[in-house]
């Protein structure tokens, strides 16, 4: 069986492009417009949404045959929530000043319909390995459109990649200016509105 | 063994792994915390009196030699005396001050305002004329992102710099937020007196124009020493913060 066969690889891949948590499913929009200012932000909550998402779906897809029917959400959600301290301890240990410019974003992973979403429907159904592997491209997923919609914000809002200036000091000279617009939350929902008609036209042909 | 007797069970093991954990985590991550939330009380204290620029990024290194070369922290007591080394009555309040070739040049005040959802930590600082103000930082609050949580930011901070706590005919008035804005609400005499507002934080604006007032008024006497020139250097045997011991 071909590498690109295999449901591990698909359990990765499917979620990146043609099952994209936040364009093709419309989850976790909230944060996507709060921290796609600049492109630094974007990347350490990729990155710490990924981190919460494998490790909830590993946990919860150990422990799949012992949890009681009855309680199931709760524990979900004490896994989640526990993981969530953890890498917002984490940030304000070893990036504190990442960690304030995300202020609560990184606390409301624990309500991100994400996570929740891939403990109900994936890890409960199917083994750690798989899971796992679920969580990390979901994250992936998540992560690509807050990484490219923070790339267009930033470059057209502020000028910079992050946070360096790559507009030369010429054009501005020559009457360019950054877009004001472009740092405001209802850029966001535009690009992202964007962005989604991009994919769905590209993945239908 | 029942059904509900062993969810019980099971949530309540759950509980203790997590618990158990967090503790670990909180717990071993906290004196790297402790040193950024110190670095970052440093850096916005350099920030209120014109040391640190936002668009610079700067080391911990850089913070703490340049917090040692130019800040010194006293007690003063609530005549505004500074509190002699070893005085145990108690209930000094902290200044910070910024010296420039032995003279005073600044002095920046510990502001703990209520907000709206929370306390609201930064500093204010003063010229040596005891009447201006040279600057405002927030380094910690728990306002709404986007919202009142723009106090952090620095369009709204760096309208702070220049305003003066006095008015025209001399007595303290302490500086306060516009609504909405200096331009649109206030008189020529007002506008040394307030900063523009926050759309949205109405709120926010009036927790802090009333925290503002409130230390500024307990610092009073400090200030007025200030303003007929009687604090120009740093006393010695002071009473150290806290936080320098």
């Amino acid at each position: 069986m071909r590498l690109t066969q295999s449901r591990y690889f698909k359990a990765f891949s499917e979620p990146l492009i043609q099952n994209n948590p936040i364009s093709m499913q419309m989850l976790g929009i909230c944060s996507a417009l709060a921290v796609t200012v600049q492109l630094k932000t974007a990347i350490v909550m990729g990155l710490s949404l990924t981190f919460v998402l494998a490790f909830s779906n590993l946990t919860i897809s150990s422990m799949r045959h012992v949890i009681p029917r009855n309680i199931r959400m709760i524990v979900e959600l004490s896994v989640i929530a526990s993981l969530v301290i953890i890498a917002d301890q984490v940030l304000r240990a070893f990036f504190y000043d990442i960690s304030k410019q995300l202020s609560v974003f990184v606390g409301l992973i624990i309500t991100n319909c994400i996570v929740m979403g891939r403990a109900e429907t994936f890890a409960l159904g199917n083994p750690p390995g798989l899971s796992f592997l679920d969580g990390l491209g979901n994250g992936a997923g998540y992560g690509s459109v807050l990484i490219s919609v923070a790339l267009i914000r930033e470059v057209l809002g502020a000028g910079k990649f992050l946070g360096i200036g790559i507009i030369p000091e010429s054009l501005y000279r020559a009457g360019y200016e950054n877009m004001g617009f472009m740092q405001l939350a209802p850029a966001a929902f535009i690009i992202i509105g964007l962005l989604v008609w991009l994919q769905k036209s590209l993945v239908k042909n | 063994m029942s059904d509900n007797f062993r969810s019980i069970l099971f949530a309540m093991g759950t509980a203790l792994i997590c618990s158990l954990l967090l503790t670990a985590a909180s717990s071993g991550l906290k004196p790297y915390q402790q040193e950024n939330i110190d670095v970052d009380r440093k850096k916005n204290i350099l920030k209120a009196i014109g040391l640190v620029e936002d668009s610079r990024s700067y080391t911990f290194d850089d913070i703490k030699s340049m917090y040692a070369a130019n800040i010194t922290c006293m007690q003063v007591d609530s005549q505004g005396q500074a509190m002699q080394k070893g005085d145990t009555t108690g209930g000094g309040l902290p200044v910070y001050l910024y010296t420039q070739n032995g003279t005073v040049a600044a002095y920046v005040l510990p502001i703990n305002s209520r907000g709206l959802w929370g306390r609201i930590h930064g500093y204010l600082a003063l010229e040596s004329d005891g009447s201006t103000v040279s600057g405002f930082t927030v380094y910690q609050h728990s306002e709404t992102p986007g919202l009142g949580g723009e106090i952090e930011k620095n369009w709204f901070q760096k309208n702070f710099k220049g305003k003066r706590i006095l008015d025209q005919s001399g007595s303290f008035v302490s500086v306060g937020i516009a609504k909405p804005s200096v331009t649109v609400s206030m008189t020529a005499v007002e506008k040394a007196n307030y900063v523009d507002g926050i759309s949205g934080a109405t709120l926010t604006g009036r927790f802090l124009s009333a925290g503002l007032k409130e230390i500024l008024s307990e610092y009073e006497p400090v200030s007025i020493r200030f303003r007929s020139k009687r604090m120009l250097t740093v006393p010695q045997d002071r009473q150290t913060c806290e936080d320098e011991q």
